[in-house]
C-alpha cells in the first residue's frame, strides 16, 4: 500500500544525480551543503538549487588520502563520493561552522574538488541584537558571492523562497504530528525516504510531491501499532535499513530528534517585512543541533517530544566518531533515566550494518520497557 | 623507549620552568584567600589579558591536561569520565578534564595543589566542539559559578573583515561588563594598556626566540616546548616577559657559540600537531638518529603581535585569530605557515602527528603533506597517535615508521651532498 505513495520520493532519491545533472546542463546551478544550518533559502532565492550532500552506506578508500579514518562516516563517504565524481553537478559548497568536521571538510573540498564557490559561513551562537546585525552582514556577503556565480537575488525572491520552504516544513511537521498520534500510514523508513528526497530535489517540485502525498495519505488505512514506542536521537541516519532493523527487534519509532529527520523542519520565523530578518529567525529558532547548543537546551525539547509521542525509551543512533552527539550523550541519558526513560546508544560506521550485538542491546531495552 | 619519559632538556632556563609552573599554580590556589575571583576559561583568546588587568585569576582547564599527563594521572581521569559515559573516541582533553573535575579535584595530594573551583566560567561559543563541550560540562559541575557564554564565530584568518572585528570587540566589551557586574571591579584602561604591552612584548620575545631556530645546529628543539607555558598562562604579565628574556639570552648565547641540541645534527625536522604530552621522550628518539625537531605548528598559535595603541581591538583580533590559525578553519593559512617554517628553518622532513584526540588540527594535514612534497620536495611521514591517550599510541609502530623515514632522509641528504661538488 504505502509503497506506491512514497515511490515518487524513492524515485527522486535514486535518480537525483541524473535529474540535477540535466538541470545543470540546461543552465541551472546547484550548490551543496552538509547541514541544515546552511541558509538554503538564500541559495534558492539566488536561483540555485540547494542540495544536501549525503554519505550513504559504502566503502571509503580515496577519502583516506585526504582525511583520517576517525571522522564520522557521513563526511568520509561524502568526500569519497565527491572524489569519485558523483557531485560534478555542484558548483561548490556553502557550509556553516557547525561541527569541526563540517568546517574542515568544506575546506578539504575547496582544495580538492572542482567548484566555483566554497564558502564557510561563520555563524553566531547567541541570539542578541549584535549577533543578528552580524549575521545579516554575513548573509549579504553570501548573497554577493552567489551573485558573482550568476545568482539573481532579490528581496522578493527571498520572500518566495522563505514561503516555499516554510510550506515544506509545515508538511513534514504534519507527518510527524500524525506519527506522534499513531495516525501516520507510513513506516519509519518510508518517512525517512520522503524527507531525504527533499534534500536533493528542486523545492518547488518537492512541495508538489508533498502536497500530493498529503492528499493520498487521507485515504490510507493506518496499521495497528505494534512494538515498543521509542524516540530515536542522533544526527543523520543514512540508511533506512537501520530503522527497519530496530522495528524488527520489537521497537516502534514514534518520534525523532535527527538532523536528517524532524530537526530539519523544526524552525520558525515571525512574519516580518524584512526577509533577511525572517531568515535570521530561522537560524536562531531551530531545534538545535548539539554542535551549536548545550545538552541542557536540548533536553526539554526531547522531553516534549517524548511526551507528545508517548515514547517510552530512547535509542541514540550515532554516526561513529560524532563528537557533538557523543559529548552530550552522558548528560542526556542520565537525565532521561531520571525521568524513567531508559535508553541505549548504538554507533554505526560507513557500512550502516547493524550487528547481532546491537540487536541484543535493542531487545534488552525493549524488554526493560515492557517490564 | 619507555612511556611517560621526559624529553632531554638542554636549556638551563627550562629547568627554571618548573618553578614558574609551580608558582602559577600556587597563585591559583591562593587566589581565593587573596580575594581574587577565579575564572576558568578556554585558552588562546584575549580574556586572559582582561583578567590580569582586572586582577582576577585566570585558570585554563584545557592546559591542566598536559600537567596531568606529565604526572601520569590521565588514565585515572579517563576512567572517571569513561565511567560517566564519555566515549573513548572523544578528545583526550575533554575526557581528562571532565574526569578530573568529577574525580580527584579535591584530593589534597594532587600535584601542584590541584585547581581551585571556579567563581566564574567563560563558556565559549566558538573554537572547537570539544572545548565548547568541556565548558558545558564544567557549568554542570560547578553550578554556583557565574557563567558568561561568549560568542565568536569561527572565521578563517584570511577572511577576517571589519564586521568580524567589530563583533569580536562587542564580545570583549560584553566580557568586561559581565566581569564588572559579577566581581564589582572596574577595568582600568591604563592598566589594560600596560598588560597588552606586556603581552605583545612576550610575543615579540617569543618570535625572536623562534628566529634562532634558523641556526644550524639548532640551539633548542621541540623537546623544550614546555617554555610555552608562559605564553599560555602568563600572557600580559611581567613574569612571562622576564622568563622569556632569560630564555632568549641563553638561546642567543648557544647560537653564537654554535652549541646545538645534539653534537652531530644531520636531519632537521618539523612536527605538526600537538605533542604526546604523556611521552615527550619521543623527541629523544629522533636525536639518536642525528635528527632534531627544530620547529612545530603548535607553538606558533600562542604568539600574535598586538596593536598596543588599541588594546580592546587588539584582544578582539587575537581572540578571532588564534584558534583558526592552528585548526581546520584556516587550512590555507596553516599550510602557508608550515611551508614558510620549513623554508625558514631549513627543514629536511616533516612528522605529521595524526592525532586521534584532535580532529580540528588533523583535518587538512594531508593537504599540507601534498603541498610540502609538491612545492618544496620535503618528504613527510604520518605517525598515528594521540596527544593525551597513550592507548592510541604504539611505540613499536612509531619506531618502525620513524626508522624508515630517517633512513630515507639520511639517504636523500647523502645523495644531495654527493651532487654538490
Ligand atoms: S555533527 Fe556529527 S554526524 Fe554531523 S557532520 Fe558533525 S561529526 Fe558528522
Ligand atoms: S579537539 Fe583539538 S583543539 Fe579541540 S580541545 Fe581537543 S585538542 Fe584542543
Amino acid at each position: 500500500m504505502a509503497v506506491s505513495v512514497t515511490s515518487p520520493f524513492v524515485q527522486a532519491l535514486n535518480t537525483h544525480a541524473e535529474t540535477l545533472t540535466s538541470l545543470v546542463e540546461e543552465g541551472r546551478k546547484a550548490m551543496g551543503y552538509f547541514c541544515h544550518y546552511t541558509p538554503v533559502e538564500l541559495i534558492h532565492a539566488s536561483g540555485l538549487i540547494p542540495v544536501r550532500i549525503s554519505g550513504g552506506p559504502g566503502d571509503v578508500e580515496m577519502a583516506y588520502n585526504l582525511a583520517p579514518d576517525f571522522i564520522c562516516p557521513y563526511m568520509k563517504r561524502g568526500l569519497e563520493k565527491a572524489l569519485a565524481g558523483n557531485y560534478r553537478f555542484l558548483s561548490g559548497l556553502v557550509q556553516g561552522y557547525t561541527c569541526d568536521i563540517a568546517c574542515g571538510m568544506a575546506n578539504i573540498w575547496a582544495d580538492n574538488i572542482d567548484g566555483d564557490l566554497f564558502h564557510i559561513l561563520p555563524l553566531p551562537y547567541e541570539d542578541t541584537e549584535e549577533s543578528r546585525r552580524y549575521l545579516q552582514i554575513e548573509y549579504r556577503n553570501l548573497i554577493d558571492k552567489l551573485s558573482d556565480l550568476g545568482g539573481n537575488f532579490s528581496d522578493s525572491s527571498l520572500e518566495a523562497s522563505l514561503d516555499i520552504y516554510a510550506r515544506i516544513r509545515t508538511h513534514i511537521l504534519e507527518f510527524y504530528q500524525k506519527q506522534f498520534e499513531g495516525k501516520l500510514p507510513l513506516s519509519s523508513s518510508e518517512l525517512w525516504q520522503v524527507i531525504q528526497a527533499g534534500f536533493v530535489s528542486v523545492p518547488e517540485t518537492y512541495l508538489d510531491m508533498l502536497e500530493e502525498l498529503q492528499a493520498e495519505l487521507i485515504s490510507l488505512p493506518v496499521p495497528d501499532p505494534t512494538g515498543v514506542p521509542v524516540l530515536i536521537s542522533g544526527s543523520l541516519i543514512e540508511s533506512p535499513n537501520i530503522l527497519d532493523f530496530l522495528e524488527s527487534r520489537g521497537g516502534r519509532i514514534v518520534a525523532d530528534d535527527l538532523c536528517s529527520g524532524m530537526r530539519s523542519a523544526s524552525t520558525t520565523s515571525r512574519s516580518s517585512s524584512d526577509p533577511i530578518e525572517r531568515l535570521a529567525d530561522l537560524h536562531f529558532n531551530r531545534f538545535p543541533c548539539p554542535s551549536r547548543s548545550r545538552a541542557e537546551d536540548r533536553l526539554p525539547l526531547i522531553q516534549q517530544l517524548i511526551e507528545k509521542s508517548g515514547a517510552r525509551g530512547v535509542v541514540f543512533i550515532f554516526q561513529k566518531f560524532c563528537t557533538p552527539h557523543l559529548s552530550d550523550y552522558p548528560f542526556l541519558s542520565d537525565q532521561l533515566k531520571a525521568d524513567g526513560i531508559p535508553s541505549v546508544m548504538i554507533e554505526l560506521d560507513e557500512s550502516w550494518q547493524a550487528d547481532a550485538q546491537m540487536g541484543t542491546r535493542l531487545e534488552g531495552l525493549f524488554e526493560i520497557i515492557e517490564g | 623507549m619507555e612511556k611517560t619519559r621526559k624529553s632531554n632538556k638542554r636549556l638551563q632556563t627550562a629547568k627554571e620552568l618548573s618553578r614558574v609552573v609551580a608558582d602559577y599554580y600556587k597563585e591559583c590556589g591562593a587566589a581565593k584567600a587573596d580575594g581574587r575571583p577565579v575564572g576558568w576559561m578556554p585558552p588562546m583568546n584575549g580574556a586572559i589579558e582582561i583578567f590580569y588587568a582586572m586582577d582576577l585569576q585566570p585558570v585554563f582547564p584545557e592546559n591542566w591536561s598536559p600537567v596531568c599527563a606529565a604526572f601520569g594521572l590521565t588514565p585515572d581521569n579517563f576512567d572517571v569520565s569513561e565511567g560517566m559515559g564519555y566515549s573513548r573516541d572523544l578528545c583526550g582533553y575533554l575526557r581528562n578534564i571532565i574526569g578530573y573535575v568529577n574525580g580527584p579535584i579535591n584530593d589534597p595530594s594532587f600535584p601542584l595543589g590541584s585547581l581551585p573551583a571556579p567563581d566564574i566560567i567563560l563558556s565559549p561559543g566558538g573554537g572547537c566542539i570539544p572545548v565548547m563541550k568541556i565548558f558545558h560540562a564544567l557549568e554542570r559541575r560547578f553550578p554556583e559559578a557565574k557563567v558568561l557564554t561568549s560568542d565568536l564565530p569561527q572565521v578563517a584568518v584570511e577572511d577576517i573583515q571589519e564586521h568580524h572585528i567589530k563583533y569580536a570587540v562587542e564580545q570583549i566589551n560584553r566580557l568586561v561588563a559581565f566581569l564588572t557586574e559579577v566581581t564589582g571591579r572596574k577595568l582600568d584602561m591604563n592598566r589594560l594598556s600596560e598588560v597588552v604591552q606586556l603581552s605583545d612584548r612576550a610575543c615579540a620575545l617569543w618570535d625572536e626566540i623562534m628566529t634562532y631556530r634558523r641556526f644550524i645546529p639548532a640551539p633548542f628543539s621541540a623537546a623544550e616546548m614546555g617554555i610555552m607555558f608562559v605564553m599560555v598562562t602568563r600572557q600580559g604579565t611581567r613574569i612571562a616577559v622576564d622568563f622569556l628574556e632569560k630564555v632568549l639570552a641563553e638561546i642567543k648565547e648557544r647560537a653564537a657559540n654554535g652549541i646545538g641540541v645534539i653534537e652531530n645534527e644531520k636531519i632537521r625536522l618539523f612536527w605538526d600537531n600537538i605533542p604526546l604530552w604523556y611521552n615527550m621522550g619521543v623527541f629523544n628518539y629522533f636525536e639518536k638518529m642525528d635528527g632534531v625537531v627544530v620547529a612545530e605548528t603548535y607553538s606558533a598559535a600562542w604568539s600574535l603581535r598586538l596593536d598596543t595603541s588599541n588594546p580592546i581591538r587588539a584582544l578582539a583580533l587575537k581572540s578571532l585569530m588564534s584558534y583558526p590559525l592552528v585548526s581546520c578553519v584556516s587550512i590555507k593559512k596553516r599550510r602557508e605557515m608550515v611551508l614558510k617554517a620549513c623554508r625558514d628553518y631549513h627543514i629536511d622532513g616533516v612528522v605529521l602527528h595524526r592525532n586521534k584526540s584532535c580532529v580540528p588540527i588533523t583535518l587538512g594535514q594531508m593537504n599540507i603533506k601534498k603541498e610540502l612534497e609538491e612545492t618544496l620536495g620535503i618528504p613527510s611521514v604520518i605517525i598515528d597517535a594521540d596527544h593525551m591517550d597513550d592507548r592510541n599510541f604504539s611505540t613499536a609502530q612509531f619506531q618502525t615508521r620513524i626508522d624508515a623515514f630517517m633512513e630515507t632522509l639520511h639517504a636523500k641528504k647523502q645523495s644531495l651532498a654527493m651532487k654538490i661538488p
